[in-house]
């Protein structure tokens, strides 16, 4: 009867003992994402009132930032939103320091992937961040330059150009966080290789006559034995 | 209106003869394929609640010409906002509804503010202003047609006359205000009958004929609320959000286009809706808010094109007002007598010397901060500041309506 009792209690010791070795990374993890969810909280607000005392809100209005978030149906302001997801980033960053308190050795391992991860996480912003300005920019230029050229579909081609630089931006992001990368850089390679081939392919076959009449006009405007004149023209 | 004379510099439109509502309805149909047509509706919640909106609705309903409707909902909850869609849903047009007060259009407007653009304060000038920048957004439509949504005798056939002008593209005309009498059993319009008229003429009479004042005095009701227009013209046209309302945007329709391309239109032969009370003590409300509002929109104007005003000149020009005042009562008298209406002379004489109040008043305003009258910044002014500042109204508006 007492060796049954002790093979029932015997394990339910056993993890008693690991819980109470335990207990002690279980509150350290706790009180590390208590400690971490203050901070944050406070970051956010140091934060959204330095954005709001350097005008970033109109800043970012001027940049078309916010324009991008109102597509998105994000109605928050700019500095609120950037708060946001600086709260939410330092909540991540904390969770992942508590857990790393337990002392779990599968979850000591995601940890250190996860912050192996992030500086990837920090370039991928920036490329989006600066490429979405250029694209902005370019796409711009262009407009202004097909405009002023009296180009007839100055806004269409404008916004292809933004949609193919997107594209372009989008992959990049893409690649530099590993998502998928062979799909990723295949699926490029296909859609930006398509629209080139498709456009060279259209400007191809409906110019023939054009760049025939061109061939010919130039031909026509150099005659053989042209005499030259001896005044130097300006 | 019976007779066919042309007032003043700007082309006048008669409803001669017996109308043809179908007729006139079916010429819009077809030019508005080639020129689709926005109705922009300034309404307040309360509005929903009185008489008028109902009639409106029903005859809106019936009209088939209209590329999109932009209603501008303003003091309304969220609840109210629901309850304005079900209300107008008898409507087959596309109907956008613009929650004035949603979170998203708040946001809005916050942008602006932000970015030192001033919308003003709410009432129908930033209602409409904002209306006109979704249906630039949207681009979708050629011409801009507004009425309020208080006009209690409210037939399609004000619509239809009132879009004809502008959407015609053989008679090239940019802008077109409505006119009407406000008759029920008595002459109403005071603000027009006597502060208007006798004021642009005493000022002609002191400074002599200038091409503002003559413009503004060919209107028959230059502050009739209905009009329609182009739709560069929201582009261009900077507006006042106060009671200079109607006088400020016919100040900006002199500046940017030729007489020649601006008409005025009989829409009804009686139009009836909600009165002011005149509180003549108070300036901060009523017909006297209205009155000081006017007449610093109409000294504003005046001394952009270059007019010199002097203490010496607004003295003048009470006294000069008062007696053309007095002598108009006398001919609206006559009007009364022999059209069988009631008239009476205390209470118009009352008004007068409370409008000769208001113009002091104004005076002393415009003396103190010329530059005080406030107006909207043009939408092209607010692209250039903001550049996806349409696309984000766009969206607001979208997404309220979903």
């Amino acid at each position: 009867m007492t060796d049954t009792l002790n093979l029932i209690l015997e394990p339910l010791k056993a993890v008693f003992r690991q819980f109470m070795d335990f207990l002690p990374n279980l509150l350290a993890m706790l009180v590390i994402l208590i400690l971490g969810i203050i901070a944050a909280r406070l970051l956010r607000v140091l934060l959204v009132r330095f954005l709001k005392a350097v005008n970033f809100d109109a800043w970012a209005d001027r940049m078309g930032v916010t324009a991008v978030l109102r597509k998105g149906d994000l109605w928050a302001k700019p500095s609120i939103a950037v708060g946001s997801i600086f709260f939410w980033l330092l909540i991540v960053v904390a969770l992942m320091t508590g857990m790393s308190a337990l002392k779990v050795p599968a979850i000591d391992q995601i940890v250190s992937q996860f912050f192996h991860y992030l500086p990837r996480v920090f370039s991928a912003s920036v490329i989006l961040a600066v490429g979405y300005v250029i694209a902005g920019f370019i796409s711009r230029a262009v407009l202004i330059t097909a405009v002023n050229s009296g180009y007839h579909y100055a806004r269409l081609l404008a916004e292809a150009i933004r949609l193919l630089l997107t594209i372009l931006i989008l992959a990049m992001v893409l690649e530099e966080l590993k998502v998928a990368p062979g799909i990723v850089l295949a699926a490029f390679s296909i859609v930006f290789g398509g629209i080139v081939i498709a456009l060279a392919i259209a400007f191809g076959v409906g110019g023939i006559d054009a760049a025939k009449r061109m061939i010919e006009r130039e031909s026509a405007d150099k005659p053989k034995g042209e005499t030259k004149d001896d005044i130097e023209h300006l | 209106m019976s007779d066919f004379y042309q007032t003043g510099i700007i082309t006048t439109l008669h409803q001669i003869g017996k109308s043809s509502l179908e007729r006139i309805e079916l010429e819009l149909r077809e030019f508005s394929k080639s020129r689709p047509i926005a109705l922009v509706l300034p309404a307040l919640y309360s509005e929903f609640e009185g008489p008028a909106m109902p009639g409106i609705v029903q005859e809106l309903a019936k009209v088939k010409y209209l590329h999109e409707i932009v209603l501008v909902l303003d003091k309304a909850s969220e609840k109210d906002f629901k309850g304005v869609r079900e209300f107008m849903s008898p409507i087959s047009t596309d109907l956008r509804i613009i929650h004035n007060d949603g979170k998203r259009v708040t946001e809005v407007y916050e942008t602006l503010s932000r970015n030192g653009l001033d919308a003003g304060q709410r009432g129908k000038g930033r209602s409409a202003w904002l209306a006109y920048g979704y249906v630039l957004a949207r681009a979708q439509s050629d011409v801009i047609a507004l009425h309020d949504c208080d006009i209690v005798n409210y037939s399609r056939e004000m619509l239809a006359r009132l879009c004809y002008p502008v959407t015609n593209p053989n008679l090239d005309f940019v802008f077109c205000k409505g006119f009407y009498s406000r008759v029920t059993n008595k002459m109403h319009g005071r603000v027009t009958r006597l502060l208007v008229t006798p004021l642009i003429r005493s000022l002609q009479q002191l400074i002599g004929p200038h091409r503002f004042l003559i413009f503004l005095d060919s209107f028959r009701y230059a502050l009739s609320g209905e009009f329609a227009m182009i739709t560069d013209l929201a582009r261009v046209n900077r507006i006042p959000w106060d009671w200079g309302l109607e006088v400020g945007s016919l100040a900006e329709v002199h500046r940017n286009y030729s007489h020649r391309r601006i008409c005025q239109v009989d829409i009804a032969a009686t139009y009836e809706h909600k009165h002011q009370e005149l509180s003549a003590e108070d300036p901060e409300k009523g017909l006297m808010k209205m009155t000081i509002d006017i007449c610093k929109s109409i000294f504003r104007t005046l001394a952009s094109e270059g007019v010199i005003f002097s203490d010496g000149l607004f003295k003048s020009l009470s006294v000069s007002y008062l007696r053309s005042a007095e002598d108009t009562i006398m001919k609206y008298e006559a009007d009364a007598a022999i059209n069988g209406l009631e008239f009476d002379r205390h209470a118009e004489a009352r008004a007068v010397e409370a409008f000769t109040r208001a113009i002091d008043q104004a005076a002393k305003v415009f003396m103190e901060n010329p530059m005080g009258t406030p107006l909207i910044p043009n939408w092209n002014r607010v692209t250039s500041a903001i550049p996806g500042i349409l696309d984000m109204l766009k969206k607001a508006v979208d997404e309220d309506n979903k």
